[in-house]
């Protein structure tokens, strides 16, 4: 076994992702599939328009979240699996140097997997213990004869099942993939650092710039971790705060959770890798005798400005997504409230924003500053 | 002149407690150049890392001209090092996504030296800029953390096993290398070895022996890399 149940362990982001994807969809098609089988007792027309509403409410907020989310927990995956082969590139060296396959070594990449199916079946169990509930809520006005929550294996298997072993085998491939380097390129921890276009021409930049600039390039997929963060955070707020007037406090609520879940969750994940992976780089700077804040602001500084992208970009998202669906699904209902936009909550919402990621870098950097010189140097 | 007066350290606690450093006072010239040996688990990097200033020492202290860097905050010690001291290890530690210019200039910068190509060339690798120290040999890579360790112009310069992980020709050229720019820029060699022929190098060996300075002395002659037995 070369990955053990500790490393999986570290995947609980894409558990608690995979959970909340799996949460809301199950809600919203469990709900779709018994409203489908009452429809012909619908009489009214106030509840056959109440219908169509729902059910397309129900097809938007599924696929937009979920797919929102299962992306998000493709490219984390993706991450982690890079990661684990960056960081074990000796050990997995050592064993192709040997003589295993690279297929041999990326089959047991399978066990991320399980991270999904865990977070799948936790999302799955907490939304079937929330459906009576959720129906009622949403047949609070007495539309729709009484409607019972049923379970749909088959729902559950494309919910649970699939996700897993589709996730399990993306690990696979992927790490097959990442593991097709030289050995030796393996065992020297080569990455590539080769590719880069301005090589030889060297300008004439000090060398915090330099790192900072390189700390970027070197994780791409943590620049688009921390914007999607950002976004996540200003889109799932903003929309929230105007979801308790369009719609109701439960949906205000099970939207600003699951922003802020992601939010955090990304934002977590990618400052641990932007720390762990330069601990050797800032233990060597304070030997050198960098200050703890030339050493923070040169890893962690970098990303401030596309978390402003990443909320501008979240902003916009959120009020195109209202619009449309405010003008689309709500069409046919009567006193549905009009949507415009809310500079006061944009403003509230960036103020919070800026606060929370400064708190969140403030932390890291303690973090940094408590690195240990000696125990990096004794590795 | 460095100024140490008994200086003990140890690890652990209770039944575990392993003093590591037990008591030891050593005086240093300025522009001296010396050697310390020992076996290993002797405590020559403890020791090291504690006149240094990378570590605390349990009790004692190390007074650098009138200062006493022991009594110094964390961040007056970052300082301290940043002005005086500079650093050459047996795993070199260059950052591996930086070129060999980028990891000179990380010396550098911090005293705002913008002569530093000059310590490029000082070590023979005016063609090598470009590269990146996975396409280094390890003795190349070597002489680049000698170019870094002296970029910023150090007042001291800390060595430890700087040879540790090379062969023996390869070995000489880094020594030859360092004594040269030692005569150049005139710093204080503290360096730490158990090879006992590099020792003949040295102007004042110090011999440990598990924590304790077995033996001081120094040498008539000093021999240059290229004389030395291995
Ligand atoms: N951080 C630490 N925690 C616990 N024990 C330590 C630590 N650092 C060193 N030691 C112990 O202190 C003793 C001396 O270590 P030190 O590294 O100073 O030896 P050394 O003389 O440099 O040996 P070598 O020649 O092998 O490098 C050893 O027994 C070691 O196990
Ligand atoms: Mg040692």
């Amino acid at each position: 076994m070369i990955i053990g149940m500790k490393d999986t362990a570290k995947l609980v982001g894409i558990s608690v992702i995979a959970g909340c994807a799996v949460f809301v969809c199950t809600l919203f098609l469990n709900y779709n599939i018994d409203i489908a089988a009452i429809k012909g007792e619908i009489t009214t027309e106030a509840g056959m328009a109440m219908y169509q509403a729902q059910v397309s409410t129900g097809k938007v907020t599924a696929s937009v979240s979920g797919g929102c989310l299962v992306l998000t927990s493709v490219v984390m995956l993706l991450f982690y699996v890079k990661n684990y082969i960056d960081t074990h590139s000796k050990e997995l060296g050592i064993l192709k140097a040997l003589g295993y396959s690279g297929l041999k070594i990326a089959k047991h990449f399978w066990v991320f997997g399980l991270s999904v199916f865990v977070g799948c079946i936790f999302g799955y169990v907490s939304a079937f213990f929330y459906l009576p509930s959720f129906y009622d809520l949403q047949n609070a006005e007495q539309l729709f004869p009484e409607i019972k929550a049923q379970l749909h294996p088959l729902l559950a298997f494309f919910l649970i099942g699939v996700p897993a072993i589709g996730f399990s085998i993306l690990a696979v491939i992927y790490a097959c993939l990442r593991l097709r380097h030289p050995v030796l390129d393996l065992l020297k921890e080569k990455r590539g650092y080769k590719i880069k276009v301005n090589r030889g021409v060297t300008k004439d930049r000090p060398f915090l710039k330099d790192l900072a600039g390189s700390t970027l390039r070197e994780r791409k997929t943590l620049v688009f971790f921390v914007a999607f963060s950002a976004f996540c955070f200003s889109a799932m707020v903003q929309m929230s705060m105007s979801m308790e007037k369009l719609s109701s406090k439960t949906m205000a609520v099970m939207i600003i959770v699951i922003g802020l879940i992601l939010a955090f969750m990304t934002l977590f994940l990618s400052l641990s890798s932007v720390v762990k992976g330069n601990t050797k780089t800032i233990a060597m700077m304070r030997v050198f005798g960098y200050k703890y804040s030339d050493c923070s602001r040169a890893v962690l500084g970098g990303y401030r400005p596309f978390s402003y992208v990443g909320f501008v970009i979240g902003t916009l998202y959120q009020y195109v997504l209202l619009k449309i669906m405010v003008g689309i699904v709500f069409a046919d209902i009567d006193n549905m409230p009009e949507y415009s936009f809310d500079f006061k909550k944009c403003a509230v919402t960036f103020v919070l924003f800026i606060l929370t990621y400064e708190i969140v870098m403030y932390s890291y950097a303690q973090r940094i500053k408590r690195l240990p010189l000696k125990s990096v140097m004794l590795e | 002149m460095i100024a140490i007066s008994n200086i003990t350290k140890s690890y652990g606690t209770g039944g575990n407690k392993n003093q590591v450093l037990k008591g030891i006072s050593l005086q240093i010239a300025d522009r001296d150049f010396i050697v310390i040996l020992g076996a290993s688990g002797s405590g020559k990097s403890t020791f090291l890392n504690v006149i240094s200033g990378l570590e605390r020492p349990d009790s004692g202290s190390v007074v650098y001209g009138t200062s006493d860097i022991t009594k110094l905050t964390d961040e007056k010690l970052t300082r301290f090092r940043r002005d005086n001291i500079g650093f050459i290890f047996q795993q070199y530690y260059l950052l591996p996504n930086m070129t060999v210019e980028k990891n000179v200039r990380m010396g550098a910068d911090l005293t705002g030296n913008r002569e530093y190509r000059e310590m490029i060339n000082a070590v023979g690798l005016e063609d090598k800029t470009g590269k990146y120290p996975g396409e280094l040999s390890g003795g190349e890579q070597q002489r680049v953390s000698v170019a870094r360790a002296l970029a910023k112009k150090p007042k001291v310069l800390f060595l430890d096993e700087p040879t540790g992980a090379l062969d023996e020709r390869t070995g000489r050229q880094v020594l030859d290398y360092i004594c040269r720019l030692h005569k150049e820029y005139s710093f204080t060699i503290v360096m730490v070895t158990h090879n006992q022929n590099i020792a003949e190098m040295a102007n004042t060996v110090v011999k440990m022996n598990s924590g304790n300075i077995a033996e001081v002395y120094t040498n008539e002659r000093r021999k240059t890399a290229y004389e030395i037995g291995w």
